[in-house]
């Protein structure tokens, strides 16, 4: 047991302690800008939670963005792994490029998208004008601001979910499909009742990973938008953040930080029960 | 007279056969083309306007033949001191990684090898690791950071990217060690060999596969990590992330020098983990993919 024993203790001291001192926290009144001290409320910062309509604004914003950006990237993902399977000359290469989105730093990732979508001197509107489609304004305008983010996160986040779907892709047996071309079944037919349903376990797991995620983005949004324009594009994380940093209400922003990992964690548990993650998860163990 | 017709029917359909399956190659490679170009030609494009004067990055029509300089990266690297940071994200990336690695091969043998109440527990605790906003911990780490003395030093990163490491290793090498057979370790220890020769010499070696699919996925995280290396350093400990986020200012923003920053940012992590691109995937996702 003395193997287990740094591991146990560091998550305890480094990882337990600070969420209990947050949980506290999020019961004072606790601002340094103001100083105030800190001061035992109670559920103050809850009850006030929940008529904060700025915050449940980006509780469902981050909802819609976490579906939404998983939906589409999950089919994004699944098409290209069918097409990439095919092991055609080349195909390795161009594979491998279409990897290195997801390792690129998110802060990178915001930089590189906001001199794509910038309205006078962007590539996204020289590409429009191409084909002859009129400039947009991309991240500059509370209608398409949101969309524009989507597209950003489905970019970042659609090779890591492809990989994924292909190795599972790969590591497919071969006779379910032998017996299928006997039978002359269509491709369709194929893909949706054989490779679908034997894909399924590769595809929840990495789908559970990436919800996590999404629900948790920060960084890109930040660069690109800073959550406006007009809160178009204010994502949980980012109000939280604004919150504390910006008016150091650490007590609320605990409490609210709170409410999101609860909402988070409500989502995971009917995912992990209706998917059944965890039984998942452990299958994989050795024969 | 029936063979002849038998081979003259069969002709044609072998030809129609190829045809269609040449047609079907040409269809994939424009589709593979095209899907890569979606995902390759913003990253083309960034270094790209990394080497381009600020004139010529607010061109309209775009520019794609023009003149490189190297003034961003000086700038970068001079004004912006990019090196200071491109050390302090070295230094806390590595020791994080490293600590996470020891304790968590550690606890990832003891549970793969014996057996104990609240096993099972592991993976919800990886899972709720991975759950938690960074949000939840940045506020209190934020005040023990300052009432510790700690702030702004890289000693606080190195603790929490340790941290956010380590379920996922104890995960993976736990996948990993149960996949050595007992019987090889029992054979060593009739051998004469004691259980941390055994682990040392015999495992260890068998599960380098593992090690590596976790040291680039926690090396990956933290090299791009930046909510809390933003929250918890201010100018010495600054990590390449937080500088590259201060070089885009709201109003007046700097394409060149943010484009830089963007390239000298993710490019080691890019060429680290194309290196170990084989072991992305069981790394990705907690060892259950074989990739």
């Amino acid at each position: 047991m003395i193997l287990l024993a740094p591991a146990v203790i560091y998550m305890t001291v480094v990882g337990f302690y600070p969420l209990v001192y947050s949980a506290y926290i999020s019961f004072t009144n606790y601002n340094p800008v103001q100083g105030r001290e800190g001061a035992w409320i109670g559920l103050e910062n809850y009850v006030t939670a929940l008529s904060d309509g700025q915050f449940w604004h980006s509780l469902l914003l981050t909802g819609i963005f976490t579906v939404l950006s998983v939906g589409l990237s999950l089919l994004l993902a699944i098409l290209l792994a069918l097409l990439f399977n095919k092991q055609l000359p080349g195909f390795l290469i161009l594979r491998t490029i279409v990897l290195v989105p997801m390792l690129v730093t998110p802060i990178a990732v915001g930089i590189i998208w906001r001199t794509m979508m910038n309205a006078e001197h962007g590539l996204l509107n020289f590409l429009l004008s191409i084909l002859d489609i009129d400039p947009q304004p991309w991240i500059g305008s509370s209608a398409s601001a949101f969309a524009s983010i989507l597209l950003v996160d489905v970019w970042e986040w659609t090779p890591f979910l492809f990989i994924i779907v292909l190795a599972g892709l790969r590591g497919l047996p071969a006779s379910p499909f032998e017996a299928a071309a006997i039978d002359g079944a269509g491709a369709f037919r194929v893909f949706f009742n054989i490779t679908l349903p034997m894909l399924r376990p590769v595809i929840i797991i990495a789908t559970l990973l990436r919800i996590i995620d999404a629900a948790r983005t920060y960084d890109t949004v930040y660069i690109l938008t800073r959550g406006g324009p007009d809160f178009a594009t204010d994502l949980a994380s980012i109000y939280l953040q604004r919150v504390n940093f910006q008016f150091f209400n650490l007590g609320y922003g605990s409490a609210l930080s709170w409410l999101m990992l609860l909402a988070i964690l409500i989502v995971v548990l009917v995912y992990v029960k209706l998917t059944g993650f965890l039984r998942l998860a452990s299958e994989k163990e050795p024969a | 007279m029936t063979v002849y017709s038998a081979a003259h029917g069969a002709a044609p359909s072998r030809a129609a056969r190829f045809t269609r399956r040449a047609a079907g190659a040409a269809g994939a490679y424009v589709l593979a083309i095209l899907a890569t170009a979606f995902f390759a030609l913003p990253l083309v494009w960034i270094a790209l306007s990394s080497v381009k004067s600020e004139a010529d990055i607010s061109a309209y029509p775009p520019m794609w033949i023009f003149t490189p300089t190297a003034a961003n990266f000086e700038e970068l690297f001079g004004k912006l001191k990019a090196f200071d940071a491109l050390l302090n994200s070295a230094f806390v990336v590595c020791i994080s990684t490293l600590l996470a690695m020891i304790m968590g091969t550690m606890a990832a043998y003891a549970l793969a090898r014996f057996s104990f109440r609240g096993k099972e527990n592991v993976a919800l605790q990886v899972l709720s690791i991975r759950m938690m906003p960074a949000i939840v911990s940045v506020i209190p780490l934020f005040i023990i950071a300052r009432s510790l003395g700690v702030f702004d030093t890289p000693w606080l990163l190195i603790a929490i990217y340790a941290l956010n490491g380590l379920p996922f290793v104890v995960w993976v090498m736990r996948v990993f060690i149960q996949d050595v057979p007992k019987s090889i370790e029992e054979a060593a220890m009739i051998d004469g060999c004691g259980r941390y020769e055994v682990f040392f010499r015999i495992t260890l070696p068998l599960v380098v596969p593992g090690l590596a699919a976790v040291l680039v996925i926690i090396f990956m995280f933290s090299w791009n990590e930046y909510l809390f290396a933003s929250m918890l350093t201010s100018s010495h400990a600054k990590t390449l992330p937080v500088l590259a986020a201060n070089a885009i200012k709201p109003k007046a923003i700097s394409w060149g020098l943010s484009s830089a920053a963007a390239v000298v940012m993710s490019l080691p992590v890019i060429l680290l983990v194309l290196s170990a691109q084989r072991y992305l995937v069981r790394g990705l996702t907690l060892g259950a993919v074989k990739g």
